[in-house]
């Protein structure tokens, strides 16, 4: 009994010192600087995007566009847009946000000196006016359908001019965080913004992230109590157990990552369709999440993720068949079937074991395929860069990445006149219903040119401590806006 | 004495030299590139290109490394890409880390492997003898990272002794510090202890063999001086060697451990450096270590002469 009372106390004190405004985020990698205008790294903007610096629009956690540092804005054409700033809003060292900060961060986005890694998100503008000092107009080339989206990207954020050279260290913006203290090689911590345009927000004193880049040991930390939330760190197989403990609460959402088995359109035997197509029906994709994900991911059939707007589900479009299968691969010419190569980055977990699934279920309608792991510097370097590969699988995490399947030197080498026409189109389509037209029927051909093999969308995996709230669930762009999460009372 | 000091001190220039050429080489002829592992699968392969001539990556392969060696036989080991910083600084700034832990492991390493070898020599071929190399069996077959999480799961998880991971830093104290140091110490130290047991057990019952032991007890002399000063003492040529090259691996070893109990090491640093493509920081640590390596083993057969005055006056001549 005596043991059990000492017990409670220990848990009631570390419930106290736990501290109701701090929180501790374990994340897998540390960012390789602060800068999101100079590196497009997801571990950057896991810290600094909308917790340190924020844009004129956002995309929220339903994955909606809605005004953000601009209230509102305005166009008549489509092509010139005013922006009307949000007035009083103050950077961290206490400047308040003007037009002219606007103008300063989008042509230095545009100027190719300064290596921004998106510089075609800002190709479209020709020409940037400040009416006045909470009014901005931009003018683009032509109608652009993902100018707004754009300008929420990470790589368009406000932060004031005067701040441009410790955008790497130290980043100044406006968002509900400051950059409180960089110990590196160990953790990053942010302070509240007493001052945050937002009233009410944020609701915690203090955020500090701890690099753990070993799943085990992230998992180990979460239940020795020294991190609050694991943002990133585990695995599908720690969620039944996590999900066992009282003590836990698991996050599982979407994300926007499309996890694919691409195959060289350029190369024979994937520059036939009907093999493409074989190749689909011979993919059992439910149990390849079953096998790789432990169940958790969504089954996908086209390129788009469910977070999209114009999402259409085409999962059971073309269906596991693999007596349709054999009989495409006859007709191809590949009634005995054929060897390949699967080249897999093992850097991510999840392409090993669903290599590992396929490979398997491809045997039975005799493609036989050797697994080769190949490390991501090299994946990048070989598959990405020269399209030297049979198969490979991975995870495209973008938003909005259609336009890869326009592209015919991506890495897929899918060369489609019809498909890359219906894109262009879609590119200068505001009208929503048209574009929605257009994307059903570029998702629809995706699906019978089969250039890739779509397995399932990466579930988004975090773990907290009870008690923790407000986290996104899903994770429509890629930022842990931890503006609203708060310890219950 | 001079003339063998001056000897050593060149060979370990040619050394440093050949190790720092075979990294330079290694690190480009491996597929992959820096500047496309910054911008990622996503970025614009135009902004792609602009960063590979920024940082200087289109030029010819001998060009920058004579560059490179310039600086650094000047103390420059250049800027890190990731990172932006020099890279002198941030091998210094995880030496606070990976010293003291190196340090600690080989501390454990000594303070179990000598008095359990010993033990075991003279216990040969009984209980204690065999119980003992079960143990180092096991220490050699388990790997360091599964006992570095097998500590945590007991210490911090199941009894909350000690925090899972991390590092606050010096500044926040010695006791703390080195409570985040002691796992990683332990689970790194236990897989050398376990050779270095084998080691001196087996050097000691060499020695224990020699006809000048049996004399020692023919004498009358007491086990224990037998042991101490007849035995120990002869035995330590070979007890030695093993253990330099132990702490070498110890350094090589401290690479997963960083990983597993999230320590700001250079072992992380490097690995990190390799993911990236940090092609100026994987030299400049990889020079750093092998440096690191070849002072180990100056040491070591300075330590050799101490120990066996032999060595001594055969180097003097």
């Amino acid at each position: 009994m005596r043991v059990i009372l000492a017990l409670l106390m220990v848990l009631w004190a570390a419930g106290v010192a736990a501290g109701q405004g701090n929180l501790v985020v374990q994340v897998t990698t540390e960012p390789p600087g602060l800068d999101l205008t100079a590196s497009p790294a997801s571990a950057i903007a896991g810290v600094v995007f909308y917790n340190v610096q924020e844009c004129l629009v956002k995309v929220d956690r339903h994955g909606k566009l809605v005004p953000w540092l601009a209230e509102r804005w305005h166009t008549a054409d489509e092509r010139n847009y005013t922006f009307f700033l949000r007035r009083g809003v103050r950077f961290h060292n206490g400047r308040e946000l003007k037009a002219a900060d606007v103008k300063f961060v989008i042509e230095r986005a545009m100027n190719p000196e300064t290596k921004h890694p998106h510089p075609q998100h800002y190709a479209a503008i020709t020409n940037l006016v400040v009416k006045d000092d909470y009014t901005i107009t931009l003018t683009l080339k032509s109608p652009n359908a993902m100018f707004l989206y754009n300008l929420a990207r990470q790589g368009s954020v406000i932060y004031p001019r005067e701040a441009v050279d410790t955008l790497k260290s130290a980043p100044v913006g406006t968002g509900p965080f400051t950059v409180a203290d960089w110990v590196r090689g160990d953790r990053i911590v942010l302070a509240r913004n007493p001052d945050y345009w937002v009233k009410g927000l944020p609701r915690l004193d203090r955020v500090t992230y701890r690099f753990i880049p070993d799943p085990n040991a992230a998992l180990a930390a979460l239940k020795a109590g020294d991190v609050d939330v694991a943002m990133f760190g585990i695995g599908p197989e720690h969620v039944p157990e996590l999900q066992r403990d009282p003590r836990f609460q698991v996050v599982v959402g979407e994300t926007t990552s499309d996890v694919i088995l691409a195959m060289n359109n350029a190369r024979k035997p994937y520059s036939d369709v009907r093999v493409r197509r074989a190749m689909t029906h011979a993919i059992n994709k439910p149990e390849v999440v079953k096998g790789a994900m432990f169940g958790l991911g969504r089954v996908l059939g086209s390129n788009i993720d469910p977070l999209n707007p114009y999402f259409v589900d085409l999962a059971g479009a073309m269906p596991y068949d693999p007596a349709r299968a054999q009989k495409l691969l006859a007709e191809a010419g590949y009634a005995g079937g054929f060897e390949t190569v699967l080249r897999v980055p093992p850097q991510y977990y999840y392409t090993v074991r669903s290599g590992e699934v396929i490979t398997s279920q491809l045997q039975k309608v005799g493609v036989k395929v050797r697994i080769e792991q190949i490390e991501w510097g090299q994946w990048l370097a070989r598959v990405y860069k020269e399209a030297d590969y049979d198969l490979t699988i991975i995870g495209h995490a973008e938003a909005w990445d259609i336009s890869n399947y326009a592209n015919p030197k991506y890495y897929f080498r899918y060369d489609s006149p019809r498909f890359q026409e219906l894109f262009r189109t879609s590119e200068t389509t505001v009208d929503d219903r048209a574009r929605r037209d257009l994307y059903v029927k570029m998702q629809r051909l995706l699906v019978e040119d089969a250039p890739v093999v779509w397995l399932f969308v990466h579930p988004r995996l975090a773990a907290a401590k009870k008690g923790v709230q407000g986290l996104w669930k899903d994770l429509p762009l890629l930022a842990f806006d931890l503006s609203e999460v708060s310890w219950a009372k | 004495v001079r003339r063998y000091l001056l000897r050593r001190l060149a060979s370990f220039g040619v050394t440093l030299l050949f190790v720092s050429a075979l990294a330079f080489i290694a690190v480009r002829v491996l597929p992959g590139d820096p500047a496309l592992l910054i911008m990622g699968p996503e970025g614009n392969p135009e902004a792609t290109a602009r960063l590979r001539t920024a940082l200087g990556l289109d030029r010819p392969i001998p060009v920058q490394y004579l560059e490179w060696l310039g600086g650094a036989v000047r103390g420059d080991l250049g800027v890190s890409i990731q990172y932006d910083v020099p890279v002198g600084w941030l091998i210094a700034s995880r030496l606070p880390v990976t010293l003291p832990l190196t340090a600690l492991a080989g501390l454990f390493m000594v303070a179990v492997a000598l008095p359990l070898g010993l033990y075991a020599a003279t216990r040969h071929r009984r209980a204690g003898d065999y119980a003992t190399m079960i143990v180092s069996q096991l220490g050699i077959a388990v790997p360091s990272f599964w006992t570095g999480l097998l500590l945590i799961l007991l210490f911090s998880v199941h009894l909350g002794w000690v925090r899972s991971g991390g590092f606050e830093g010096w500044s926040a104290g010695l006791g703390p510090a080195l409570r985040s140091l002691l796992l990683p110490a332990l689970a790194l130290g236990a897989f050398q202890a376990a050779v270095l047991v084998r080691a001196t057990r087996s050097a000691v019952l060499d020695v224990l063999r020699e006809d000048y032991v049996r004399t020692a007890r023919a004498k009358g002399v007491g086990e224990a001086r037998v042991i101490g000063t007849h035995t120990l003492r002869n035995a330590l040529i070979p007890i030695l060697t093993v253990a330099g090259v132990q702490l070498g691996q110890l350094m090589a070893g401290s690479i997963i451990l960083e990983s597993v109990f999230a320590l700001p090491g250079l072992g992380r640093l490097a690995l990190g450096a390799i993911a990236a493509r940090d092609l100026p920081l994987v030299q400049g640590v990889a020079l750093f270590v092998a440096s690191s390596i070849v002072i180990i083993n100056f040491a070591v057969d300075i330590a050799y002469a101490l120990a066996d005055p032999r060595i001594r006056h055969d180097g003097g001549r």
